[in-house]
């Protein structure tokens, strides 16, 4: 549904779109309903809202001096990346521009023996990696998308990959950023150097989804490349024996570098897509990396075995080489491409449960499918309890949509009800706000709220994500609780 | 002095039992000689809720307490009405062998925690200083407080997954989940990590946990030269070996531990000490290629494992507690790697000129040098001013650890908060917008 803005006068857009033209040159703002389409959802796809403008700044000052203008003429901005993810975080507001951070894309500093980068944020994940990979390091966090998502996207939403129960995801690699605040000012949090004094506000500007500024420069971690690294996948017949292995695996004192799971329905669809050497027939798989020093890789792997063979593994089967080793992670990293294969729809859903409730919540997950009579398909980080379930539709079918969102949403609550957590990667943003409740209640909601409150009085950046129902600041100067004129005068209500 | 009537409410609220108010007693809850009006020990959270529900309504100050440790951390408080000592809210709450996790109360040791993580051979992945001095999980994760093996694990940001607070208007959060991966909001267990209990009292916090490593062993090496001991580092950062801690170790901080230890080294060298915990044989591997990468610097060291290995890390990590009794002037440097030698050469020119004496380990692979000087008052104010200047300049920062008041008063305590300090400035406000929580200490 594209929904149109209204109130905004014809004669104000000119001179406002003057005013940015000014700031970033004719060529950085978008205007034309063509070329505005392409900016109105992001891969979140079932929502749309067309934005007035895009502007595409070069710098921080420019990034600052439209924020200034947005702040001053009360215009909302949604800031946005490569336009990959998953939950609408860069869904544009109604009456709102988009600050797209696609030309701020070059990596300033590459310091090898201090082990750090410092990119813009329009540089793409892997980018970052190719810059360093000769030197013998790598850049940790690899989200499926790496290949197109940039950084400051990843910062935003603080994404993961497939490494991540090992190395951490991308909290745990960034150091320090640059950030334009949302009334325009420039701050810098964090940096090269570690242990700065004051509050960590690098930790809390990652993984707010665009909430709290726009950030400009990011300065990232690199590790070194690991000695050795082993591969393996296991066939089962029943998808619970391979989510019992995972938590016997690090039960075992062994921590894989990445531990996935695939359900019959995806080991199919990557098969007929890529054939990465999966057995058709098998219930599930489990792929399992192993990396660190040699001595350690192979003291653990007879570990790994032995927990497969005791959940009754098929086959065990590993990567004889790289090349081996890329054509079994190539299965898994097209499995949600190669559902296209199997359903004409699928909705994506991102739910984290403890490791050690893989096997019951995999029952109740096909017990949902049963009763919603459509087909779940399995696919998930299943060494952090990351799970993705793919529900498949058709879009064409009347009411199959709704049921899907509502299988969805039934999925998000056995996470919650069994400690989890209702995403792992992808974000709240305009998809998930209705369920953040489920884990939070109205305290909890409350001190996020004060943490926006420090960054965005006037609640324009990125503003309708995230929190359930809308929530306003205080102003500055007045004691929160205390009773705002308009609530005094029974205008208005605070949240 | 705090009104009959306050006194009686707060007794009614943890018990007379749980509240101190004699001055003898008092002593012991001094932040920089500043004496609190009464020391609260509430037994729940739902106790310290009632507590800062009457510290906010009647705008009575608060210092929250773990034991004490870090007491001496921060700058003198503008006000100490009430201490709220956590200790008896000692109880770990859940363990979750198999998911790697565990909840526990703010008040329980870290030691008493560790012993029942290991009970399934897992750990907290932290190895701070004043373990033995009862150290609580609440008050290491208020002072972001670590030790050598944060170059293989990292810092207190990358376990602590969840977190339950009490703000200061008496009103109780949660932050974060019990999974390991979770992007559900804003991660505001990461904002209370370092926060000096301006923002809440923590009183709930989950962590993420590791396996106990099969086997360690440390290398300890002495070098000719300063030069040659951090080409050593850079080769050894550079190689694919998987080390837990690496030191650098001045010549005054390496006799002191050679005599604790019968380490029988050449004590007046830079030396390094690394340490690597792995599965045996790939401790035993990559301990064999370390001594090789550091002979070729002209490296000459001994390995040492077991009791002794234990007994030498854990003088390193508590270095400066037990070099002095009283009056400790601790301060952390942080730069980058490349750049400690010259904060090294730094320290030793400001200690000739000034005629101090100074003991510094640094942590090699992280770009952080603990740094303890003895010397006269004023002589130790200027080195510390000097050294921070210097470290600036470099892009880095010197934070004072640790100091007697006199030292304070001449040296600020953070130094520049840097353009941040706004946002913090109104994060403190939000949460706490009487400043009740350790007023003056941190952020204001």
């Amino acid at each position: 549904m594209t929904t149109q803005h209204k109130s905004k006068s014809l004669s104000w857009k000119k001179k406002f779109r003057n005013r940015l033209i000014e700031i970033i040159g004719a060529t950085g703002v978008i205007s034309s309903d063509d070329e505005l389409i392409a900016y109105e959802c992001d891969a979140l796809t079932g929502y749309r809202i067309k934005p007035i403008f895009v502007v595409l700044p070069n710098s921080a000052k420019e990034v600052s001096a439209v924020i200034k203008e947005c702040h001053h003429e009360n215009i909302p901005f949604v800031p946005r990346g490569a336009g990959t993810g998953l939950s609408g975080g860069a869904l544009p507001t109604e009456e709102g521009i988009v600050i797209s951070l696609s030309r701020m894309d070059k990596i300033l500093d590459v310091d090898i023996p201090n082990q750090r980068v410092v990119v813009e944020p329009g540089v793409v994940n892997i980018w970052v990696t190719n810059a360093v990979s000769s030197s013998g390091y790598y850049y940790a966090p690899d989200p499926s998308s790496q290949i197109v998502c940039t950084i400051g996207g990843n910062v935003a939403e603080n994404s993961g990959g497939v490494h991540c129960l090992k190395y951490g995801v991308t909290t745990n690699h960034v150091l320090g950023v640059e950030m334009v605040l949302p009334d325009g000012e420039i701050i810098e949090v964090g940096g090269k150097t570690l242990d700065h004094p004051g509050y960590d506000l690098t930790g809390l500007v990652v993984g707010s989804e665009g909430l709290l500024g726009i950030v400009t420069k990011v300065t990232l971690k690199i590790i070194k490349k690991p000695e050795d690294v082993k591969t393996l996948f296991a066939s089962f017949d029943h998808i619970e024996d391979a989510g019992a292995s995972v938590s016997g695996i690090t039960a075992r004192g062994v921590i894989p570098a990445g531990m996935e799971i695939m359900d019959s329905f995806c080991i199919r669809a990557v098969e007929e897509t890529v054939g990465a050497g999966y057995p058709v027939d098998a219930g599930a798989i489990l792929l399992v990396e192993l990396d660190g020093p040699k001595a350690e890789v192979e003291a653990q792997m007879p570990l790994v075995e032995e927990v497969l063979k005791e959940h009754k593994a098929n086959q065990i089967k590993v990567a004889k080489d790289a090349k081996e080793r890329e054509l079994f992670w190539k299965g898994r990293k097209s499995a949600f491409p190669a559902m296209g294969r199997i359903s004409s729809d699928y909705y994506v859903q991102d739910g984290v449960i403890p490791r050690s409730k893989l096997a019951e919540v995999l029952g109740e997950i096909a017990e949902l499918s049963k009763k919603y009579g459509l087909r779940v398909a399995n696919v998930f980080h299943a060494g952090d309890g990351n799970l993705h379930p793919l529900v498949l539709y058709d879009s064409s079918k009347e009411g199959d949509l709704d049921k899907t969102l509502e299988l969805s949403g039934e999925i998000l609550q056995v996470c919650v009800d069994k400690g989890g957590s209702i995403t792992g990667e992808h974000g709240v943003g305009h998809d998930k706000k209705r369920f953040l409740s489920l884990m939070f209640d109205e305290n909890d909601l409350d001190a996020m709220n004060l943490i926006r409150c420090a960054f965005d009085v006037k609640g324009l950046c990125n503003p309708g994500k995230l929190f359930p129902t809308p929530r306003t600041c205080v102003e500055p100067g007045m004691k929160p609780f205390e009773e705002h004129p308009l609530q005094k005068a029974g205008l208005g209500e605070m949240y | 002095m705090l009104k009959k009537s306050i006194i009686n409410n707060l007794h009614s609220i943890v018990g007379e039992e749980n509240a101190l108010s004699d001055n003898a007693k008092l002593e012991s809850f001094s932040v920089d000689d500043v004496l609190p009006e009464i020391v609260l020990s509430p037994n729940n959270v739902e106790q310290i809720s009632e507590i800062m529900k009457v510290a906010s309504k009647e705008s009575l100050s608060v210092i929250p307490w773990g034991s004490g440790t870090k007491s001496a951390l921060g700058n003198k408080p503008d006000r100490a009405d009430i201490v709220i000592s956590t200790k008896n809210l000692n109880r770990i709450l859940e363990h979750g062998a198999s998911d790697l996790v565990a909840t526990t109360e703010s008040g329980v040791t870290l030691k008493k925690f560790q012993s029942v993580l290991n009970k399934e051979n897992q750990f907290l992945a932290l190895d701070p200083p004043h373990v033995g001095r009862k150290a609580t999980v609440g008050g290491i994760i208020a002072t972001n407080d670590g030790g050598p093996e944060r170059l293989r694990y990292g810092t207190l940001r990358e376990f602590l997954i969840g977190l339950k607070v009490v703000r200061a208007d008496g009103s109780v959060f949660k932050g974060g989940a019990k999974v390991v991966k979770n992007v559900a909001g804003y991660d505001l267990p990461k904002l209370y990590v370092g926060s000096l209990g301006t923002l809440g009292i923590i009183v709930e916090a989950t962590f993420r946990l590791y396996p106990v490593p099969e086997y360690s062993e440390t290398y300890i090496a002495g070098f000719s030269t300063l030069e040659d001991a951090h080409d050593a580092v850079m080769t050894l950062l550079n190689s694919d070996i998987v080390i837990t801690s690496l030191e650098i170790l001045n010549p005054e901080l390496i006799s002191f531990l050679a005599k604790r230890n019968d380490l029988d080294l050449i004590d007046n060298q830079y030396t390094l000490a690394i340490g690597i915990k792995n599965v045996e044989k790939a401790v035993k591997d990559q301990v064999s290629t370390v001594k090789t990468l550091c002979d070729q610097k002209g490296g000459k060291g001994k390995v040492i494992s077991g009791g002794q290995e234990e007994k030498f890390w854990d003088d390193v990590r508590d270095f400066p507690w037990k070099l002095f009794k009283t009056a400790r002037v601790v301060c952390k440097a942080s730069v980058l790697i490349t750049q400690i030698p010259k904060v090294l050469e730094t320290v030793k020119r400001l200690s000739g000129e000034n005629g101090i004496k100074t003991y510094i380990s640094a942590r090699a692979g992280n770009g952080i040098l603990i740094i303890s000087i003895k010397g006269e008052v004023s002589s130790m104010i200027e080195s510390l001013n000097s050294l921070r200047a210097f470290v600036s300049s470099i892009g880095g920062h010197l934070i004072l650890q640790e100091a007697p008041y006199e030292i304070k008063a001449g040296v600020s305590v953070w130094g520049d908060f840097g353009s941040g300090l706004g946002i913090m400035e109104r994060i403190k406000f939000n949460f706490d917008p009487d400043n009740l929580l350790n007023p003056g200490r941190y952020i204001t």
